[in-house]
């Protein structure tokens, strides 16, 4: 039985209830359809990733929501960014206009969506830092390296060295000198082997980027890399062959843990942990990953390969402006101001980068964290870019940091096969995805 | 006298009129309903068919994640499809899919054959065994990793005590193949013993009673009983499970990132690794598209089983 009264004036008609649903569902399609802007109530959205432990994450918010614009200009809100799938949150998020006005991010990601017509040139924001003198307190080349042919893709405000490392205790029980040469390098590895100690501590396993990165420094410290001048990919070349088959014969010294192949980044620490680790290739941040900063971790100097040649491997971690912003006056005035302040992260011993203007180098709270001071004082001088031998950064760099071809180049080349096949699959493979 | 013959006996004595009164009513019913499921239609045509025609479109263009990028008509599709890494993944999803699927049922099986007997305790294992299907898998994968990683890990540890030297679980390719397709199997078994053990729990108990006084033994009871009388859910079990390794980007990313030297590189993590990592858009999509194609084929095949199956 119907239980509605028909002669209800408020009855829905079929018709009624239809229109209805197409309104509602029209309705929904349309605010999904809408664009969206980079504001986020009339404030510039600066999305940042977590350079540092959870403290670092409070410090960068507080130092975006302590900026007070000048007159109208838009503030800024704080957004963490996570890295996992960080490529996939932007790139939708720029793709949708749902973007940030102001990120930081990684280390290509600027150049990358500078082709793409997506950022913003930061040309104004470093006029104004050479009017002001900021300019000159940048560490030497470090503006330069921002450069494109259509102006500064961003601003850099810290550096991510790859620098080798040793175990002090591990080689004074070996009897084992800090090697400054490939040759004595080839001879402590071959000491540490024999008391069962890993020379090269390495890892190319799930997410772990230090095995190839370690490759690409030892071509660099030959006068090796991944491109030519011109920015083509270049990797079989004498240099790069000759650096190879020096890490092939550190395998061979079983210098390298044939497991490190497959180590995640934890993996790779605690067998440093695990003091199973004499000597390897790391990030800045070795001592306080593991939690040992008491002085038995230590940086080593720019080693010297067999041309004479010393080198390191840097990037140079930036902050982008984008072409979507409520205000691009209001997106460098808030640049600006973080590039002033962010010595807080150094003061505070918060953020896991190394700085990048001298004022903050200068710190006696940076000068206290030898390692790292040591890294600016030795390695920087010498460190090389991960575009090398190409004079300037592009976005197709972003496609092989961390890229299959090189990840597989890198597990290839540490389980000890000949490396020019895999340098040939290497070059045919970035060829593929450099353009 | 059945009802349905009763209404036969009335629509036979119906007068025309009256029948085509009935015809319109009807049409007009229809017509009603599909008009309120409509707009829900529609919506769900958006919502499913826009990203897959989105897709389609990018993987026969050369685009970014931000940019369409220009038509390139099928070169993607011919690139992938002469690509030794594709078929590499082919090779290992189809290792991946076989051993997940069947040896998670053979395990989901056993158990679920197990818990239908009465041994102290089973609430308490059912619950237990469920635990790898409930944890995260980051969770399961770093448990896993701890337990394999490193020659110092336990698994490597126990193997040199026992004399099989120090195996090399995830860096070893062969190895890490096995690894990973165990892990696949460990998660997946309390998925396929909860619906064997629904299958089962509905097999009438007196169907084996008559068999038993018929002589049959018990495993021709196995054979001729309890697999029929399970096959529907032994085959839905089975699409799902097929859907659920081809489609299982976590399980193998997270435990080897698809290597070593891809080894265990997948379909789906070669789709996202090309489309993420390398920022091959369209190559990436047209990979995907293909692997839609072939679950398709093989979920429709094996739903084809199910029609045939016993009920």
């Amino acid at each position: 039985m119907n239980t509605i009264d028909p002669s209800v004036p408020g009855r829905f008609s079929r018709r009624g209830f239809l229109g209805l649903g197409a309104a509602v569902g029209g309705g929904m399609l349309l605010s999904a359809c809408g664009g969206g802007s980079a504001s986020g109530g009339g404030s510039l959205k600066f999305w940042d990733m977590p350079w540092g432990q959870s403290n670092y994450t409070a410090a960068a918010k507080k130092l975006t929501e302590g900026y007070r614009p000048a007159g109208d200009l838009p503030r800024a809100t704080y957004q963490g960014i996570q890295w996992a799938n960080f490529s996939q949150t932007f790139s939708s998020a720029i793709a949708s206009k749902t973007g940030p006005a102001v990120s930081t991010g990684g280390g290509f990601q600027a150049f990358q969506f500078a082709e793409q017509g997506a950022i913003a040139y930061a040309d104004g924001v470093i006029n104004q830092f050479r009017q002001d003198g900021t300019a000159d307190d940048f560490l030497p080349g470090q503006l330069d390296a921002m450069k494109t042919a259509n102006g500064y893709a961003a601003v850099p405000w810290q550096l991510d060295f790859r620098v080798w490392w040793y175990r002090k205790s591990l080689l004074d029980a070996a009897g084992v000198k800090v090697p400054a040469t490939w040759d004595e390098l080839l001879t402590a590895c071959r000491t540490l082997s024999g008391r069962g100690l890993f020379g090269f501590g390495t890892g190319a396993g799930a997410g772990n980027n230090l095995g190839s990165q370690g490759l690409h420094l030892m071509m660099l410290n030959n006068g090796g890399g991944l491109f030519d001048p011109d920015g083509k990919v270049d990797v079989v070349t004498e240099a790069n062959l000759e650096a190879m088959r020096f890490v092939q014969e550190l395998v061979r010294a079983k210098a390298v843990d044939p497991a490190s192949i497959s180590y995640t980044t934890d993996n790779l620490i605690t067998q440093w942990k695990n003091k199973k680790v004499a000597m390897g290739i790391h990030t800045a941040g070795l001592d306080t990953d593991t939690g040992e900063t008491d002085g038995d971790l230590r940086v080593m100097g720019p080693l010297t390969g067999p041309g004479g040649a010393k080198a390191g491997l840097v990037f140079q971690n930036n902050i982008m402006m984008y072409a979507n912003t409520p205000s691009q006056e209001g997106s460098e005035a808030f640049l600006s101001y973080y590039i002033r302040n962010m010595k807080t992260f150094w003061q505070q011993n918060v953020v896991a980068g190394l700085p990048v203007l001298k004022s903050i180098v200068a710190l006696p709270e940076f000068q206290a964290q030898q390692q790292k001071a040591k890294i600016i004082a030795e390695w920087a001088p010498v460190a090389r870019t991960f575009a090398a031998n190409s004079k300037s950064l592009f976005g197709g760099l972003a496609s092989v940091d961390s890229s299959q071809p090189i990840t597989q180049f890198a597990q290839t080349v540490l389980a000890g096969k000949d490396p020019r096949p895999a340098l040939t699959t290497l070059q045919q493979a970035l060829e593929a995805i450099v353009k | 006298m059945t009802v349905t013959s009763e209404r036969d006996t009335l629509r036979r004595g119906a007068s025309p009129l009256s029948e085509i009164s009935r015809t319109r009513k009807s049409r007009r019913a229809r017509r009603t309903l599909l008009l309120l499921v409509a707009p829900s239609l529609v919506l769900l045509l958006l919502i499913n068919a826009y990203p897959l025609v989105y897709a389609a479109l990018q993987s026969v263009r050369d685009g970014t994640l931000i940019n369409a990028g220009e038509y390139v008509g099928l070169e993607n599709y011919r690139a992938t499809l002469t690509s030794p890494a594709f078929w590499r993944a082919v090779e290992f999803t189809l290792i991946f899919t076989v051993v997940g699927v069947f040896g998670s049922w053979l395990g989901g099986l056993g158990l679920a054959l197990l818990l239908r007997t009465r041994i102290p305790g089973r609430t308490v294992f059912k619950t237990l065994l469920l635990l790898p299907w409930v944890v995260p898998v980051v969770v399961s994968s770093t448990a896993w990793n701890w337990l394999v990683a490193t020659p110092q890990s336990p698994l490597p540890s126990l193997a040199e005590a026992l004399g099989f030297g120090t195996p090399l679980f995830l860096a070893d390719p062969t190895l890490a193949k096995i690894t990973v397709c165990v892990f696949k199997v460990w998660i997946s078994v309390p998925f396929m013993m909860m619906l064997i053990g629904a299958a089962l729990a509905g097999v009438d108990h007196t169907v084996y009673e008559a068999a038993g006084v018929d002589g049959a033994t018990k495993w021709q009871q196995f054979r001729h009983i309890t697999l029929p009388m399970i096959s529907r859910s032994t085959y839905i079990s089975w699409i799902l499970m097929t859907i659920f390794c081809v489609n299982d980007f976590p399980t193998i990313f997270l435990l080897t990132g698809g290597g070593p030297v891809d080894a265990t590189t997948s379909l789906v993590v070669l789709s996202y690794r090309t489309v993420f990592q390398n920022f091959q858009v369209g190559p990436g999509v047209a990979i995907a598209f293909l692997m839609t194609v072939s679950l398709v084929v093989v979920s429709v095949a094996l739903y084809r089983q199910i029609r045939k199956a016993h009920v």
